[in-house]
């Protein structure tokens, strides 16, 4: 299989040069099994330019096919799909997974493309989309990929993926904060919590339980892209906003035994040599010790092939 | 009045290096008055860049004013609300005015924006500022400027047009105009809005070729920017809100484009230029 990055970014879209060499469009990741249907994961901006590159295959003629997993719907994970040309043209089939929310899947998305804030009501796009709801823990075929799921730790939860296809492995972590001092629900966190208070017994045995879901999920990964919004002075300052910076990713991914680490979902104002120096600092820790971890940081256009392809 | 343009881009931001010239994030303009008041037009992508420079103010000690004034709610209009440092601080003060015809109306439809299936601060409640939200009338009072609005059609729906007024000046902001069908006069109503002003900051986001195959998106071209600032008599005209697709250079073709459209209409008098994120207008 081949995996590649469309949106890269955290939050909101930024553009500018700043940012124009790791790129400004919001989370979204092709994955493509060896002669297969494409896989995508989460719909941020980066979608727009992944259609109009779909549109130049079966898509066009309106023979595609496409599965798209969204970890969850905050905007920069869902706000490119509006833009996706492959929904606008008719015998394409789109299937779309994401966890259950309280209202129905096809509601949520129905809102974001509904007047007054968008144009063109999504039962009138041409192409047919379904909606799968997923809990943690579900297991799932996309033609010759075997999808499994687990939750994440972050307001109003997300859904971290393993795709296995091509005798190889890929995770998507994101979005996710550590699972040490913020357990993650439906409450707003209005100002960073003393992180000294002891938490709960009960709030700490969950943290575990969820941080070795993503573990195993993670277990013997080829590729594991992981939400590293933050550095970790950064996430001290701001624990409770549900983003997790490089030496956790690096830790989930040792006790995974991964082989290697994407950083990823890198926060709007940083900029590309900020990015540079932040993949060579965490490259030195990454080398270090008896599991050596290769480690990358996801630009648009990065293009990494697993297994057999 | 001071005019920069924090956000120029139609519909979705568009990152890249092609957009980098003339900037990728949605629409966005801060009016600075004479009086030292501060007016904002629409709420797209630019804002979050807007509020980062205001945070170095007094909107970062919390001791901030301003007006907002809203066009209408597509998502590159609103969508850089949440990610607005100066809500966040205690004491700042903003109000909204906006289409919808009642202040209720308008705040469930921002409340939408943070419903928390899609964003992580939940409700407008969170924010620590005064945040007051206001329904836009044909002529009111923001900032002790004088502001007249008239609502346009934009497609199947409609969106605001602002006249703004100090001491004799005016600016006059015309976003996502678009008539439903080919060939329409410029509308009468955007006409007498627009009448002698300063500055037209006009919808451009299409060229001819691309607006006849989407035109219920609700655009204008260049050609009907240029035909709106001579049937107005303004002095100047801006072209904003770009196609999300149009590069650097598509941008510079279209206002090459756009000069020779005024031209030939007789608008040789009336200067031109192309918004770009960062620029300032004085007026
Ligand atoms: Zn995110
Ligand atoms: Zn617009
Ligand atoms: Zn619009």
């Amino acid at each position: 299989m081949r995996v590649k990055f469309w949106g890269v970014r955290g939050s909101i879209p930024v553009p500018g040069r700043a940012t124009s060499r790791y790129g400004g469009n919001t989370s979204c990741v092709e994955v493509r099994p060896k002669g297969a249907a494409p896989i995508i994961i989460d719909a941020g901006t980066g979608l727009r330019r992944l259609g109009k590159s779909l549109m130049e295959e079966a898509f066009g003629d309106g023979r595609g096919e496409t599965s798209i997993l969204i970890s969850h719907t905050h905007w920069d994970h869902v706000q490119g799909l509006p833009f996706f040309s492959p929904a606008y043209r008719a015998g394409n089939k789109i299937q779309i997974y994401a966890r259950q929310r309280d209202m129905h899947l096809e509601a949520v998305f129905s809102q974001q493309n509904n007047s007054p804030y968008f144009p063109v009501p999504l039962s009138s796009l041409e192409a047919t989309m379904s909606f799968h709801e997923l809990v943690e823990g579900t297991k799932f075929h996309i033609g010759r990929a075997k999808v499994s799921c687990t939750r994440l730790n972050h307001p109003w939860i997300a859904m971290a993926y393993r795709i296995e296809v091509d005798g190889a492995v890929v995770v998507y972590c994101a979005d996710t904060a550590p699972f040490t001092d913020i357990l993650f629900g439906r409450e707003f966190i209005v100002k960073a919590p003393s992180l000294d208070e002891p938490l709960p017994a009960d709030v700490v045995e969950e943290l575990a339980r969820m941080r070795a879901g993503v573990v195993e999920l993670a277990r013997g990964a080829d590729l594991l892209i992981y939400d590293t919004q933050f550095t970790k002075t950064e996430y001290l300052q701001r624990p409770h906003w549900g983003h997790s910076h490089p030496d956790d990713a690096i830790q989930i991914a040792r006790d995974a035994g991964a082989k290697q680490l994407c950083l990823f979902h890198h926060a709007p104002m940083r900029t590309d040599d900020e990015n540079d120096q932040i993949l060579a600092a965490y490259r030195t820790v990454a080398a270090h010790g008896d599991q050596p971890l290769a480690l990358v940081s996801a630009y648009e256009g990065l293009e990494i092939p697993l297994g057999d392809e | 009045m001071k005019i920069r343009f924090w956000g120029v881009r139609g519909s979705i931001p568009a990152p890249g290096p092609d957009t980098i010239a003339y900037g990728g994030n949605t629409s966005c303009v801060s009016i600075h008055t004479a009086s030292g008041k501060l007016v904002i037009v629409d709420m797209g992508t630019g804002l979050m860049h807007l509020g980062n420079h205001l945070m170095a103010g007094a909107f970062g000690k919390g001791q901030g004013r301003a007006a907002i004034l809203l066009s209408h709610t597509h998502w590159d209009h609103i969508q850089g609300l949440g990610f607005f440092a100066p809500v966040f601080i205690p004491g700042n003060h903003f109000t909204v005015f906006g289409p919808g015809g009642s202040p209720n109306v308008l705040e469930e439809i921002l409340e939408g924006q943070m419903d928390p299936n899609f964003s992580p601060l939940q409700t407008l409640k969170n924010f620590a500022a005064i945040f007051d939200v206001k329904a836009a009338t044909t002529a009111f009072e923001a900032e002790d400027l004088r502001v007249s609005a008239y609502e346009h059609v934009h497609g199947t729906t409609t969106a605001l047009a602002f006249r703004i007024e100090e001491a004799g000046k005016v600016f006059v902001y015309a976003s996502d105009v678009g008539q439903p069908v080919a060939d329409a006069p410029p509308d009468p109503g955007l006409v007498a809005l627009a009448r002698g002003a300063d500055v037209l900051l006009h919808d451009t986001t299409y060229r001819p070729s691309d607006q006849a195959t989407r035109r219920n998106r609700g655009f204008s071209t260049y050609e009907d920017a240029a035909a709106m600032a001579v049937a107005a008599q303004a002095r100047r005209l801006v072209m904003f809100h770009y196609d999300q697709d149009y590069s650097d250079a598509d941008v510079d073709s279209l206002r090459d484009a756009c000069r020779a459209s005024l031209d030939t209409l007789g608008g040789q008098d009336i200067g031109l230029e192309a918004a770009r994120e960062g620029d300032e207008l004085e007026i």
